[in-house]
């Protein structure tokens, strides 16, 4: 079980489900060096298949958010292949989001009109478009601030505007970079449970990076475990807990007993 | 900086300033008339030159003539008023459009660095007599001097502003696949307002200086005139007229262009922003 992941056929065995379930991002020896001595992410190679919900965890500064950008087109790879649905990444595109840690709100601009902004990249925004902004906002518990500017919103809050936002796109990928580390313990917990109704609702397929061992495995289908210097991915974890998954889970003697697995991966990989 | 959606707070906040603001211009205009009231028994008493410092009654007086009963001061207000708005728009507009210019390009930026060290070193006042060499004796010289006095604090708070980006913010919009005209209209240049209006705030009294400044070095008409007119004749009494005059002048733009603040960066002011994130609300249509 220690051993570093090589190949993506390695987590193959580990579907739960028999049906081959189709792979919408593919990577295979994805390396991003940033200079000589930094190397960020190193051989990294997984699959991600569609609708479901995979965790990346590892300490801070250990290439998760470079792992993330790669898959975003944000930033260009040093060698090996990224392809998501079928396609090589070369760019941001349509079919991928991506949401921070900051919330990045404009601040001269209303919740909704936050949430149009992908909106108007490609076109003035319909009758459709805004129907729709109010609905995700709507959907993330924003019903009655719809209006209100990011100053008039808590930290919490403006977290949804930008959860929001990254549904507006309309992506079918959801690349989450700590997307609730910066708020209270019981603001992200909430938050973390809205998030799964959310994406169970729109059949996304999400990438959600986190620090927070049991948060990735409370999410997840499955967990990548990411180790530092250079960026590797380390080991990865199947969830077998089904969904819809209650905050109970979170005292149950298989759930810490995950949970203790995999911060031995962490451990052995320091 | 997160604050919670409280519509009643903006309301209260002006109620409870109401009740000491009352108290507090009482104490204001106290103490102005003890000013007032030393300085004319100073005159009066003969301790201090009327030549040196007339006596604030005697300025009220020739404020009223000026003002009101001789009525050509306005004209003159009028003229510097005229050349300081010119220059500033000028000069502003001037600024402005560098400043973006540089923003945008980076090669020009590095180009143009040295000589905006230059320009920020150099009294540009001294530059004064030349522009009136150049431009003659009419008002354009002084709304020249104006602009020229004036475009800096826009130039140099609009370059910043502009490359002032939050790096997420930059990076949320390329992952939105946004062009770069996308990205300069709907995040650096709103981004950068805030700091662009302070700029354009010393701009106007810096405009109004270099009028006054370009009426003094020579001209037929403005307050400058006026004042080194009144002063070259040592009628005292109505130099502080001209001058109480010019500070009206100087707080009516200085108004204004709060007045611009607060409407065009209405997210950095609370009553504002809630009154229009409730416009916005009622005005909501799909359509
Ligand atoms: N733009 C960059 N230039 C140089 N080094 C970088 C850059 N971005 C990240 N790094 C380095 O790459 C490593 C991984 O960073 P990051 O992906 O942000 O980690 P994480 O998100 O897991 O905290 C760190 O050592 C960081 O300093
Ligand atoms: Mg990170």
């Amino acid at each position: 079980m220690m051993s570093a992941l090589a190949v993506p056929s390695a987590d193959a065995s580990a579907a739960p489900s028999a049906q081959a379930a189709k792979v919408v991002i593919e990577a295979v020896n994805v390396t991003k060096r940033f200079s000589e001595s930094v190397i960020a992410v190193e051989g990294a190679s997984f699959s991600v298949e569609k609708g479901s919900f995979v965790s990346l965890v590892g300490p801070s500064g250990c290439g998760k958010s470079t792992l993330l950008r790669l898959i975003a087109g944000l930033i260009p790879m040093t060698s090996g292949t990224l392809t998501v649905n079928g396609r090589e990444v070369d760019a941001p595109r349509k079919d991928v989001g991506m949401m921070f840690q900051r919330p990045t709100l404009l601040e001269w601009r209303t919740a909704v009109e936050n949430v149009l902004l992908p909106t108007e990249m490609t076109r003035k925004p319909t009758t459709d478009d805004k129907k729709r902004a109010i609905e995700l906002l709507r959907m993330t518990g924003l019903k009655d601030f719809e209006f209100a500017f990011p100053r008039q919103l808590s930290g919490g809050m403006q977290q949804r505007v930008a959860l929001a936002r990254l549904l507006q796109t309309g992506a079918e990928i959801l690349l989450l970079d700590e997307p609730f580390g910066a708020l209270d313990e019981f603001t992200r917990e909430r938050l973390n449970l809205e998030l799964l109704r959310i994406v169970d609702e729109i059949r996304a397929t999400t990438l959600f990076v986190t620090h927070n061992i049991s948060e990735a495995i409370f999410l997840a289908d499955r967990v990548m475990v990411m180790t530092p210097r250079p960026g590797r991915l380390a080991q990865i974890v199947d969830v077998p807990f089904r969904r819809p998954r209650e905050i109970s889970l979170l005292q149950s003697p298989e759930f810490n007993e995950l949970v203790t697995e995999v911060r031995a991966i962490l451990g052995a990989g320091a | 900086m997160s604050t919670t959606f409280e519509t009643t707070l903006p309301e209260q906040a002006v109620q409870e300033k109401g009740e000491t603001r009352a108290t507090r211009i009482g104490k204001h205009i106290a103490l102005f008339l003890v000013v007032i009231g030393a300085w004319e028994c100073v005159s009066a008493f003969g301790w201090v030159d009327q030549l040196i410092l007339p006596r604030p009654s005697a300025i009220a007086v020739s404020l009223v003539n000026l003002a009101f009963i001789q009525g050509n001061v306005w004209w003159h207000f009028g003229v510097t008023l005229y050349e300081a708005l010119a220059g500033f728009v000028i000069g502003s507009a001037i600024g402005i459009a560098l400043a973006i210019a540089a923003g945008l390009n980076e090669s020009f930026r590095r180009y143009i660095s040295p000589y905006i060290v230059a320009i920020q070193v150099t009294p540009r006042i001294a530059l004064a007599p030349i522009v009136i060499a150049w431009l003659g004796f009419g008002i354009g010289p002084k709304i020249g001097i104006a602009a020229l006095i004036c475009f800096f604090p826009p130039f140099i708070n609009t370059l910043t502003g502009l490359l002032n980006v939050d790096e997420d913010a930059l990076e949320m919009f390329h992952s939105l696949g946004a062009k770069k005209s996308q990205i300069f209209w709907r995040l650096m240049l709103p981004n950068a307002m805030p700091i662009i209006m302070a700029g354009l705030k010393t701009a106007i009294s810096l405009a109004l200086i270099g009028a006054i400044v370009g009426e003094f070095i020579s001209a037929s008409e403005g307050m400058g005139v006026l004042m080194q007119r009144y002063t070259f004749s040592l009628n005292m009494a109505s130099s502080f007229a001209v001058l109480v005059m010019l500070t009206v002048m100087g707080y009516i733009l200085f108004v204004l262009t709060e007045a611009a603040d607060n409407w065009l960066v209405f997210w950095r002011h609370d009553a504002r922003m809630v009154a229009l994130s409730k416009k916005k609300a009622r005005n909501w249509r799909v359509d």
